[in-house]
């Protein structure tokens, strides 16, 4: 028997038939393509916008759309390049995955590793290393979260050990020793960037200020809302991805910016289906599935609410979301059962 | 000494598609491709899933855990997260049946 059991569609006891698997998981450089031109032209109208009201009272609604667009896509454009699914030509989803990961603030390597290793221990305590906040989730946690300031330090904490050779036990843990030299190249080199775009005002140029760093301060909560959602008040340490992991349903905007990632029980199912076959997968194992959970916005409203509640010692039964027994309580004291591990 | 053991007929594998093949208490891949048909070890080299529904592309298989990739042909690991090459076996096709040499 091997060590290791991954949390995914056999440990979930969903079935699919290969014919239909490998029709559902077929690689395309289009959709990519496409999604990659939109994106684009979406951020030139919103990058415009900014541009034009800067001075204005304006600027600040402008940036936090631009800052919409450009973090959530970031970060789910890179998810899906860490994957390797979003291009079927090797080169170009590598690529789009140093942009975006540029974007989205952490080392592409070391999230392409963290990742596959979230996805082999799914919401498993002590061994997934991608564990956003402590559980249950109490206020407080919701702010340090949803703010972008805790995934920030950790993200920076990232950078800075991978330049200076300092790896940690866990980066050890996910990435074969040969990726280490590469991870601290990259760590350097986006340091480097980083720099440059925060040292750029000192020499009288502010675009980057404007269109980048507020932006994506200013997106970075839409962006945790949408991967709080992922695992919130669902089961620890369970092998059915369909008790750890929630889907909600989507909109033509939501489904947009996150790349059809609202189906993410049954892109932790088969991980190998790309971001444009999540929709036909769903359509496909849909009568195994637990129903998915209300929009983005009630999901999340739910989620803050229960949250409070829990950290007020009232009780914590959502009015419709998903969650595990052990989450829900009459009120007082909570047991924690994980510590964030990111 | 090599032994060719018949494993499978040419039409029990789709185009660009491998199937799972259990022999001797070993798992094995066996592969069609545009470029012929190939034998590899089943499970992958990076944390012991079976690639028996990853993707064939062209003369690459997937891994559908973490979608390290192999080289059919040669067992090479191509990309993260594999870094340790596949075992191949030779093949060879003889009156539509797929035979596999072992030992």
């Amino acid at each position: 028997m091997p060590d290791v059991v991954p949390t995914n569609a056999a440990s979930s006891g969903v079935k699919l038939d290969k014919k239909s698997l490998k029709a559902i998981a077929a690689r395309s450089d289009r959709p990519g393509l496409v999604y990659l031109v939109q994106w684009s032209l979406g951020l030139l109208v919103t990058g415009a916008a900014v541009w034009w009201s800067v001075g204005t009272l304006w600027m600040w609604p402008a940036m936090l759309v631009h800052g919409i667009l450009l973090s959530v896509p970031s970060y789910a454009m890179s998810h899906e390049t860490a994957h390797g699914t979003a291009f079927r030509t090797r080169r170009l989803n590598e690529a789009v995955l140093w942009i975006t990961s540029l974007i989205y603030m952490e080392e592409p390597l070391h999230r392409r590793y963290s990742h596959t290793n979230h996805h082999t221990h799914t919401w498993h305590v002590g061994k997934d290393s991608q564990m956003p906040f402590d559980t249950p989730m109490g206020f407080g946690g919701w702010i340090a979260e949803i703010t972008g300031f805790a995934l920030l330090r950790f993200h920076l904490s990232v950078f800075f050990n991978l330049a200076i050779k300092r790896y940690t036990p866990t980066m050890r843990a996910v990435a074969p020793e040969s990726e280490l030299p590469k991870m601290t190249r990259n760590a350097r080199l986006m340091l480097a960037i980083y720099a440059a775009i925060l040292a750029a005002p000192f020499f009288g140029i502010w675009w980057p200020v404007w269109l980048l760093v507020v932006p994506r301060i200013l997106g970075a909560p839409v962006m945790l809302l949408f991967t709080l959602i992922q695992h919130v008040e669902l089961q620890e340490n369970a092998p059915s991805i369909l008790e750890s992991t929630r889907s909600f349903r989507g909109s033509p905007i939501t489904n947009f910016l996150y790349m059809n990632m609202n189906n993410h029980v049954e892109h932790h199912l088969y991980p190998q289906v790309p971001f444009h076959g999540l929709p036909a997968l769903s359509d496909a194992v849909r009568d195994q599935l637990p129903e998915p959970d209300p929009g983005f916005f009630r999901t999340n409203w739910e989620v803050l609410v229960v949250s409070l509640r829990r950290s007020m010692g009232l009780s914590t039964r959502a009015p419709s979301i998903r969650q595990a027994p052990h989450m829900i309580s009459d009120g007082g004291p909570v047991r924690r059962i994980a510590e964030r591990t990111m | 000494m090599t032994t060719w053991v018949d494993a499978c007929a040419t039409d029990d594998i789709d185009d660009e598609d491998l199937i799972a093949w259990h022999h001797g208490g070993h798992r094995y891949a066996i592969y069609k491709t545009d470029k012929g048909f190939f034998a590899t070890d089943l499970m992958c080299t990076h944390e012991e899933e079976s690639l028996e529904e990853g993707l064939v592309m062209d003369c690459i298989i997937e891994c559908p855990l973490h979608g390290g990739r192999f080289d059919i042909r040669t067992g090479e690991a191509l990309s993260a997260p594999v870094s340790i090459d596949l075992k191949t076996y030779p093949v060879k096709v003889e009156g539509g049946r797929v035979f596999v040499a072992l030992g």
